[in-house]
């Protein structure tokens, strides 16, 4: 019964992520802006109740489990994408390793910086 | 006797729970290869769970789009699972509040670099535009990531491919770089694992430490956020 009730307001959440979706005209998915409102909610009461957190935390364990068929898609479109996967492969590879790169320096460069000012303080 | 295989595979597959049932043990079989092998980073559990269903919905005839059909039943779940995230999201709140300029100063830039640099490669190599739609949300999680590639009109099986090799990438791409940076501070590592690794990178953070997999865990709902409400803004295609 708590993992029901945790589920119904993860469940009616998303249908009204899918509400603002189509009423605003809005290009993002109906899970990401429930996810959003479920957030600021959360925010404004300063608590997450022990049922919501408790369907959250079995949802979130299976989440590998939702996104595997999808994954199984990828073997079967190998084909469709014939001619593709070099330039796929190389923009990952190199798209990542420059992301990694720009992220790790620029978070090192900001907080030293930011601990310098604490120093001056 | 091949008759009655065929006979009985119809009758299997008119519902959904054949497709549930193989998914279920792949995922399951999947978990324990995963623990048996020591945890390889490059070969994460959905990969295995993924290889072995491939296999079987390809061998035994019922093929993909019958099996797709099926697993709708547990895909659907997504939906829900994506407004989940926002829980942990809301516990690691207090994260932000404590390390709010870093955060605020990197992400939107490195959350944004994440997508470009791999988009910015795959154009001047003249992906088509549907590559380019499916590879944007690379650096997502994957609920999110999907509803993503959904809405910019690519496709959800190569965002799904990208996001793998992209994790994989990630997490072993930190790790040289970290030791060529001299970086020491586990919340820099975890964070930029989340961000640009999503849950695979989130995964390899916490075998580094627990605050690393808390920034990791942060940097990877946050990037998902970002990416999900700018992006379908400002996809040029």
């Amino acid at each position: 019964m708590v993992l029901l009730r945790g589920f119904l307001v993860l469940v009616v959440f998303f249908l009204l992520g899918e509400a603002l979706r189509v009423l605003a005209g809005l290009p993002v998915s109906g899970g990401v802006l429930g996810m959003v409102m479920a957030t600021f909610t959360l925010m404004l009461r300063g608590q997450v109740s022990d049922e919501l957190a408790e369907a959250s935390r079995g949802l979130i364990s299976v989440l590998v489990l939702l996104i595997t068929p999808g994954v199984v898609g990828v073997f079967f479109i190998v084909d469709q994408f014939y001619g593709h996967w070099t330039t796929v492969i190389v923009a990952l590879i190199a798209g990542t390793l420059l992301s990694v790169l720009t992220t790790l320096w620029l978070m090192k460069k900001v907080s030293e910086s930011s601990a310098g000012e604490k120093s001056h303080e | 006797m091949n008759n009655a295989f065929a006979e009985l595979l119809s009758v299997w597959t008119a519902g959904p729970m054949l497709s549930i049932a193989l998914t279920l043990a792949a995922f399951l079989v999947a978990n324990w290869l995963f623990a048996r092998f020591r945890r390889p980073l490059w070969m994460p559990p959905v990969l295995i769970a993924a290889l072995l269903l491939a296999a079987v919905v390809a061998l035994s005839g019922i093929g993909f789009e019958e099996y797709e059909q099926g697993a709708r039943w547990l895909t659907v779940l997504l939906g829900p699972a994506t407004v989940a995230l926002g829980v942990p999201l809301y516990q690691q709140m207090h994260h932000i509040r404590a390390l709010w300029k870093p955060i605020l100063v990197t992400l939107p830039l490195a959350a944004t670099l994440a997508a470009v640099y791999a988009l910015g490669i795959a154009w001047l190599m003249g992906a088509s535009p549907l590559v380019l739609s499916s590879l944007a949300p690379k650096s997502v999680t994957a609920p999110i990531a999907m509803g993503i590639a959904e809405q910019l009109g690519g496709s959800v099986s190569l965002t799904l491919g990208g996001l793998l090799i992209t994790g994989v990438l990630a997490s072993v791409f930190v790790d040289w770089c970290v030791r060529w940076l001299n970086i020491k501070d586990d919340r820099i590592i975890g964070f930029a694992l989340g961000l640009n690794g999503h849950a695979i990178g989130t995964a390899r953070a916490f075998e580094i430490s627990p605050t690393a997999g808390a920034f990791s865990s942060l940097g990877m709902g946050l990037t998902g956020v970002f990416t999900a409400l700018f992006l379908p803004f400002t996809f040029p295609f």
